[in-house]
Formats: structure tokens, C-alpha cells, sequence
């Protein structure tokens, strides 16, 4: 799923500078389960947005809509309503979201009320952790299911770096080191072999480093 | 079939609708009653109030018993030649209103064989 983070108020009341109506927009889907952008913490923004500290002039007149998915787009075009007067849309959606809805809304200014953090999932109740950075080439079938590009914090390949202390990582000591967990789980299944292969650096253009990535899947169209 | 069900454990302590972070979950207290409400139209299917609940009352296990639901069922049209199965009559029915030629319930080895009889007899 993917976790977003709610911007700081002060940020999301200067993108609203100079709106009179603005409709918050919840997403139903993975923000509302990571708890950054349902319908319960759009109400929270809202109710927070409306007070005058944030804003230099009188505070817009905010109302609250939540739609099951931003990330789609049909789905936006058949349900999603605006009310006339409306000068903003803040989405709390993820990044997808935002820029659906803002294309399904052009020209109106659809504005994000969070931050897109990863692709993650929870490991334990109220801790998303980041678990895929997708990087378009998965390593996951040699590394025991453990992603060292999104869990080590240099993404190596071929090991620990020198700084691993006590198992942990030198730059987050908080957090273990995602090559020693590979090494003990591929020892615990009996297939140390699979570290002995050299990996060669990778074609990061599979990542998106060669601009926006595009699939397209054959016989799936609507005619 | 609803996606939230509970068993008999359930005994309305409500942490399911504390923590259920699409508020798809509510009560109705009545006189001297309390109902539990589910909204699948807001759930967002995260399971939390399965993971949440202390007495184990929330039950998904009827979503994974890989059991297939009705969901409509229609008038069949057969080939009238060999039975097979081709469309519904009421597929028949727009088609209708959408092509000129009506689409007999023919299979596609006896449509052909339908269309050369037919030019057979356009010949003579």
C-alpha cells in the first residue's frame, strides 16, 4: 500500500491562500488505512483549517467528501461531484490521487494536504514500514524476501557496507541492517549460495531514472 | 454476502468501531438493544477491526472459502442444431436493437454452414 504523511497545517493553509470554498477529499483507500487521509483525518483538517490563526485573511469555508479510490479514473468521472463555487479541491489522496483528480477537475486547482512517503506496509499495528522503492527489476528471488534496495540505506547490492554495527545500520542505528537479515534468513532455508553470485550494477533506468515509466497491457482497451 | 460478519463472541465492547479508520463501522443503541452497523461502501477492507477485536468475534474466514455467488442468471440460448451453448436471449435482445441482422443462436461451425446454404440458395 501506499503511506502518505499529512503536511504541517501552516503549508497546507498557504496553498490555500486567497480560496474562499474549498473541498477537502478523502481517499477510502490505502491513506485512509494508514490513517493519513480518510474521511475521519479529513475532518480533523478541516476542523483544524478553519481556525483564523492559519490564514492572513478570514478562513475558506470548508467541506468534507470522501470517494472510495482518487487513483481512479472513470471512477472520478462518474461519482466525484463538485459543488458549484468550489475555488479549491484539497485532496488528501496519495500523489496518484492528487494528480487524477486533478485532471478529471482541470482547470480547477486540486491542492495535496499530504506528502507520498512509500510503498510499505505494516509490520506491526500503527508502524508502516517502506518495503518496495519500485525499482523495476525485483531482487526479492535471492535476497530471502528482503528488499535491500528500499531496506538498506545505501540500496547495496552485493552485502553490508563496513559500517554495520551490531547489526544494525550506521546511519539509523534504530534500524537492523537489511544484509544481515538477508544473511540470516537465506542461512536459515540452507541457500547461502545464493550470496556468492556477484550482482553488476544495475540499469537504474528500470527505476525511473529515464523519466516516467508506462505499461501497456494488450487486450485489456474498452472500444 | 456481507464482508463484516461477527460470531457469538461479540459482545458489543465496540473496539471495532473505535478503531476502524474508515468509519465504516457504528451502533445503534435501541431501547434495550445495540446493533452493530457495517457500510461496505466505506469499508476499506484493511481488516483492522478482524485484528482489533478482543473476543475474536470479526470472521472473514467466509471470504477465503473460495465459494462462488450468483449473481444474475438469464434465459440461455442453445444451437438448435447441436445444443452448444451460444449467448443469452437477452444479449440477443440488444444486439437486436444494435445490428440489422438478427444474430441467430447458431455456433460458429453451424453460422457458417447456415450463411453457405443460404448463398447456395441465393444462387439458384
Amino acid at each position: 500500500m501506499i503511506v502518505g504523511d499529512l503536511k504541517p497545517i501552516e503549508e497546507i493553509a498557504a496553498s490555500l491562500a486567497g480560496c474562499r470554498k474549498v473541498r477537502v477529499l478523502a481517499c477510502d483507500g490505502c491513506v485512509t488505512i494508514c490513517r493519513a487521509g480518510g474521511e475521519a483525518e479529513a475532518k480533523d483538517l478541516a476542523r483544524a483549517l478553519a481556525h483564523p490563526m492559519h490564514h492572513r485573511g478570514p478562513p475558506p469555508e470548508l467541506t468534507v467528501d470522501t470517494i472510495q479510490r482518487q487513483c481512479e479514473n472513470d471512477l472520478l468521472k462518474a461519482f466525484l461531484q463538485i459543488p458549484e463555487g468550489i475555488d479549491a479541491v484539497l485532496s488528501l489522496a496519495c500523489g496518484v490521487g492528487v494528480q487524477m483528480v486533478a485532471d478529471v477537475l482541470e482547470p480547477l486547482p486540486v491542492i495535496p494536504a499530504l506528502s507520498t512517503t512509500f510503498m510499505g506496509g505494516a509490520d506491526e499495528p500503527g508502524v508502516w514500514r517502506e518495503k518496495c522503492k519500485g525499482c523495476g527489476d525485483c531482487l526479492l528471488a535471492s535476497t530471502a524476501g528482503i528488499c535491500p534496495i528500499a531496506g538498506c540505506a545505501k540500496s547495496l547490492l552485493n552485502g553490508p557496507c563496513g559500517g554495520t554495527m551490531q547489526g544494525h545500520c550506521e546511519i539509523h542505528p534504530e534500524v537492523p541492517c537489511a544484509w544481515l537479515r538477508i544473511y540470516e534468513r537465506l542461512k536459515a532455508q540452507n541457500r547461502l549460495h545464493l550470496l556468492d553470485e556477484v550482482r553488476e550494477p544495475r540499469d537504474w533506468r528500470k527505476a525511473g531514472y529515464e523519466g516516467r515509466r508506462e505499461r501497456r497491457r494488450t487486450g485489456v482497451e474498452l472500444k | 454476502m456481507s464482508f463484516f460478519q461477527v460470531n457469538d463472541k461479540c459482545n458489543g465492547c465496540l473496539a471495532c468501531v473505535q478503531n476502524c479508520p474508515a468509519g465504516a463501522l457504528g451502533f445503534v443503541d435501541k431501547k434495550d438493544t445495540r446493533t452493530l452497523r457495517h457500510n461496505m461502501a466505506r469499508c476499506a477492507r484493511c481488516l483492522t477491526c478482524w485484528r482489533i477485536c478482543p473476543q475474536e468475534a470479526v470472521e472473514f474466514e467466509h471470504l477465503l472459502v473460495n465459494r462462488w455467488d450468483e449473481v444474475a442468471t438469464l434465459i440461455l440460448l442453445r444451437c438448435r442444431v447441436c445444443g452448444e451453448p451460444i449467448h443469452t436471449a437477452r444479449l440477443t435482445e440488444d444486439l437486436d436493437q444494435k445490428l440489422v441482422d438478427m444474430t441467430e443462436p447458431l455456433c460458429a461451425r453451424h453460422r457458417a454452414r447456415s450463411k453457405a446454404k443460404e448463398r447456395l440458395l441465393d444462387r439458384r
